[in-house]
């Protein structure tokens, strides 16, 4: 009797296992790809890996890190990867050159501009204007570099009327903290990083973001190879709307996501990474994302946008439809 | 042919003329060398920097195939790398990863792959006979010049070759070591009668060692003359005291530097 | 003016503290200067800062990011001598191939590997194959250059030697000239352990998940300066300890091929 129910009890065990083993075997395999290395603006995505809201939906994600946008839009095209984050102006500017990249915008991650000026309060620069005739250092390869002369210019300065300096990424902060320049170009991601390097050195950091000057834009977006939107249209409806919840959690619980995304990347700070998600979250949901919904990609902005990218780029604003980066059956279908 | 191999002519050159360069305008290394040496004799070849005494050795040897006339030994001419002779170089040579047993072996082991028991035997016997017993073990460069180049003495005879070829053997040597090893090349010939071609700078190691010397012109290389060396064995150091000697010496030297007056 | 060592003990013992010692002032100079002068440590991280640093990072940690280095710098290294040395041997052999592949070699190895490594990962992926390729590039050239030089500089008389022998020529190149060349291979594998480190390294600023390279990147975009600090020494580390050894290598299994104290 016993040894009868031992033996049905392994059977029903290993029916259980086969039917388990069966459904991992089942999960649709999707390779997430960065624009760049694990931080807090890219938390959402272990967030969907870490509160299984891929797993809920039967997909199993592993994610690449980048390095820039333009490896990422790269890796995605080349089929290395099946979506993933790159800036949208990259995206038009390469399909602007490119017209048969097989890569779309599917949904808005940034709809404003992360650029900004960072500068000291001591060093007198209240507002965009003040930034006339100082000195400002960047990165060499920003993407901020290209709409910098926009933002002059619709602010009534010259195009030339700062000094511009480039400077690793690394040694932009140290720069602004020793003096070596009155302010620098970096990303409003990162205001709790640059913050902290202030108050170390007993000073207070001014952010003047350009989004708040007239770059009224997107920016970082979902973007996806065609092979994957037409090939397997229904494990993409599935991710995104495992990434849609994954964001809006992300937006939630702040410190949760950090922690998501520690336990994946334990190199990350947990603090820091909080911080940078709050500071995220602004060019996440704000004014344009109560109006539009979250990640959309109206016909309006998206046009607006590449105004603001061809004319950073230099490029003929005829070149491109930038409807035909766009594919917004994902989104529709959320 | 065998017929000069019974007239007692072992290795003979006939003719033999060798140029590198084929343009006419540049002599030739050597030309008309006419040259018979019997078996088990000791033939000594000085000359002049670049008169082709090196050229004459590998041809000998096979290593290099005359441009003009033949070389033949026992009577039958050489056409190609021959391992019935025995080479030793001006610089000992050795390989520095391999013991010295195992230096004085390799002509075995690279001409077969293998050697046996027997092979180190013999070599064993080899190295004592050139008073290395005790070195046998050692590496190469743990052994001061004079006995390294008597171990590449003793490689060179592991074959047994019926001919032992010698470049400048102990060019590198200091007067002392020089002298003493040549006495006992001397006494290791006269244990395992070779035929020997020896090539010298020195003319007084030339008269000390050989039966006959052959005294070679400037380029291009060719015969001026033959001097038999009628001094007693075995040779002593007394032997360079004997007024004889002086006498060859003083004659060969005149052929070398003053060849149109001789 | 000359300075002389003291004889004796005395003297053997600086001779080997010198480098210590001079090292450990250096390191003390470098704290003295952040402390005094307080220094951010995102200006230059004090060495205190960088212990921290590296002992707040977890050891199994850094055990990850050490063997995702290793594994692909190791790998390159052994492939590099794989193709390496036959190239080298084959070259000897053949004028004509020698004559062929040497302007390859030239031009592959002239042309910047940073500039190709994303080429390289957009064409083969960025897994381990592409980085092992990566690697291999920056570490096969002086491979080829020095076993050839030291197959090369065989003195012609054994060459001769074998000739009279009428070996076979298999034997020439496995009995006299490849071990000829063991001291020039081990010049070449000792750069080439090094260059295989940075090769690694390179390929983790292109596309990696893991590793040193990755770490001290990584790192940096979190403005961590002490913590990329301490992985650029673990790093140095590293590559000190298997440049030696390959040194210890030579010395255990070749040791003719040094020249005798």
């Amino acid at each position: 009797m016993r040894k009868g129910f031992t033996r049905s009890f392994l059977f029903a065990a290993s029916l259980a296992g086969g039917l388990m083993s069966q459904g991992a075997l089942a999960a649709d395999k999707v390779t997430y790809q960065l624009d760049w290395l694990p931080g807090g603006d890219k938390s959402p995505v272990y967030v969907g890996v870490q509160q299984g809201f891929f797993e809920a939906e039967g997909l199993e994600v592993s994610i690449a890190s980048g390095r820039g946008s333009t490896d990422a839009i790269t890796k995605i095209a080349t089929g290395q990867a099946d979506i993933g984050s790159a800036d949208i102006g990259a995206l038009m500017a390469a399909k602007a050159q490119d017209d048969s990249l097989p890569v779309k915008a599917v949904y808005s991650i940034f709809n404003q501009a992360p650029h900004a000026f960072f500068t000291l309060k001591k060093n007198g620069i209240a507002e965009l204007t003040d930034i006339d005739g100082k000195k400002v250092a960047t990165s060499p390869f920003t993407s901020s570099n290209a709409f910098l002369p926009l933002v002059l210019k619709g602010n009534g300065l010259a195009e030339d009327a700062v000094k511009l300096t480039k400077a690793d990424p690394g040694a932009l902060g140290p720069m602004l903290m020793n003096g070596g320049t009155d302010a620098i170009i970096a990303w409003v991601t990162n205001i709790a990083l640059f913050a902290d390097q202030a108050k170390a050195t007993g000073n207070e950091l001014v952010v003047l973001p350009w989004s708040d000057a007239g770059l009224e834009l997107y920016s970082s977006s979902v973007v996806a190879s065609d092979k994957f939107l037409s090939e397997r249209p229904d494990v993409a409806k599935r991710f995104m709307r495992a990434f849609d919840k994954s964001l809006k959690f992300t937006h939630d619980n702040p410190r949760k996501a950090a922690e998501d995304l520690h336990s994946m990347v334990p190199e990350v700070d947990v603090d820091v990474v909080t911080a940078q998600i709050g500071d995220t979250m602004k060019l996440v949901v704000n004014s344009v994302s109560d109006r539009d919904g979250l990640g959309a990609l109206t016909e309006e902005r998206v046009a607006l946008t590449w105004d603001w990218v061809a004319q950073a780029e230099k490029l003929e604003k005829g070149v491109l439809n930038p409807e035909t980066v766009i594919d917004r059956d994902l989104l529709e279908a959320l | 042919m065998t017929e000069s191999a019974t007239n007692r002519s072992f290795v003979q050159l006939a003719g033999v003329g060798h140029r590198y360069d084929p343009n006419p305008d540049i002599p030739p290394a050597i030309t008309g060398i006419n040259l018979d040496i019997r078996r088990h004799e000791f033939v000594a070849v000085v000359g002049p920097s670049g008169c082709g005494k090196s050229t004459l050795l590998r041809m000998i040897a096979g290593l290099l195939k005359p441009s003009e006339g033949s070389v033949s030994v026992f009577g039958k001419e050489v056409d190609g790398p021959r391992d019935d002779v025995g080479i030793v170089f001006q610089k000992p040579t050795l390989l520095p990863w391999l013991t010295v047993r195992k230096n004085v072996l390799f002509p075995l082991k690279h001409k077969y792959g293998r050697y046996g028991r027997e092979d180190e035997k013999r070599a064993d016997e080899l190295l004592a006979m050139a008073g290395l017993e005790t070195f046998a073990n050692k590496m190469p460069d743990e052994l001061s010049g004079g006995m390294q180049q008597r171990v590449g003495i003793v490689r060179a005879l592991l074959l047994n070759p019926d001919i032992l070829l010698m470049d400048e053997p102990f060019s590198a040597l200091d007067a002392m070591t020089r002298e003493q090893i040549g006495f006992d090349l001397l006494k290791i010939w006269q244990e395992n009668p070779k035929t020997v071609l020896f090539i010298t700078h020195s003319i007084s190691e030339a008269v000390l060692l050989a039966d006959r010397v052959l005294v070679m012109s400037k380029r291009p290389g060719t015969v001026l003359e033959m001097v038999s060396v009628d001094l007693p064995r075995p040779r002593t150091t007394h032997t360079i005291s004997n007024p004889h000697f002086g006498k060859l010496t003083e004659r060969l030297r005149k052929h070398i530097y003053e060849p149109e007056v001789a | 003016m000359s300075l002389k060592l003291p004889d004796g003990k005395a003297g053997r013992f600086l001779l080997t503290a010198a480098p210590w010692l001079f090292f450990l002032a250096l390191i003390v100079l470098w704290e003295l200067v952040c402390q005094v002068f307080s220094l951010p440590e995102y200006v230059l991280p004090a060495p205190s800062a960088i212990v921290d640093a590296f002992f707040n990072v977890e050891f199994s940690r850094w055990m990850t990011h050490l063997w995702a280095t290793l594994r692909v710098a190791l790998m390159g290294f052994v492939v590099s001598i794989l193709v390496a040395i036959p190239i080298a041997i084959a070259m000897m052999r053949s004028e004509l191939l020698s004559r062929t592949l040497y302007p390859l070699l030239v031009v592959i190895q002239s042309t910047p590997v940073v500039a190709v490594a994303p080429l390289i990962i957009v064409l083969m992926g960025s897994d381990d194959p592409s980085r092992v390729l990566i690697t291999c590039l920056l570490t096969f050239f002086p491979l080829v250059v020095s076993t050839a030089t030291g197959i090369n500089e065989t003195p012609a008389e054994l060459i001769e030697l074998s000739r009279s022998l009428d070996a076979p020529t298999r034997r020439e190149t496995w009995q006299i000239r490849i071990p000829y060349a063991i001291p020039h291979i081990f010049s070449g594998l000792r750069v080439a352990i090094t260059l295989a480190i940075i090769g690694a390294v390179v390929a983790e600023f292109v596309a990696a998940e893991e590793g040193l390279g990755y770490f001290i990147q990584f790192s940096t975009s979190f403005f961590r300066i002490p913590q990329a600090f301490a992985g650029l020494f673990f790093l140095a580390v590293v590559s000190l300890l298997l440049f030696k050894s390959v040194q210890w290598a030579q010395q255990i299994f070749f040791p003719w091929s040094l020249p005798r104290k």
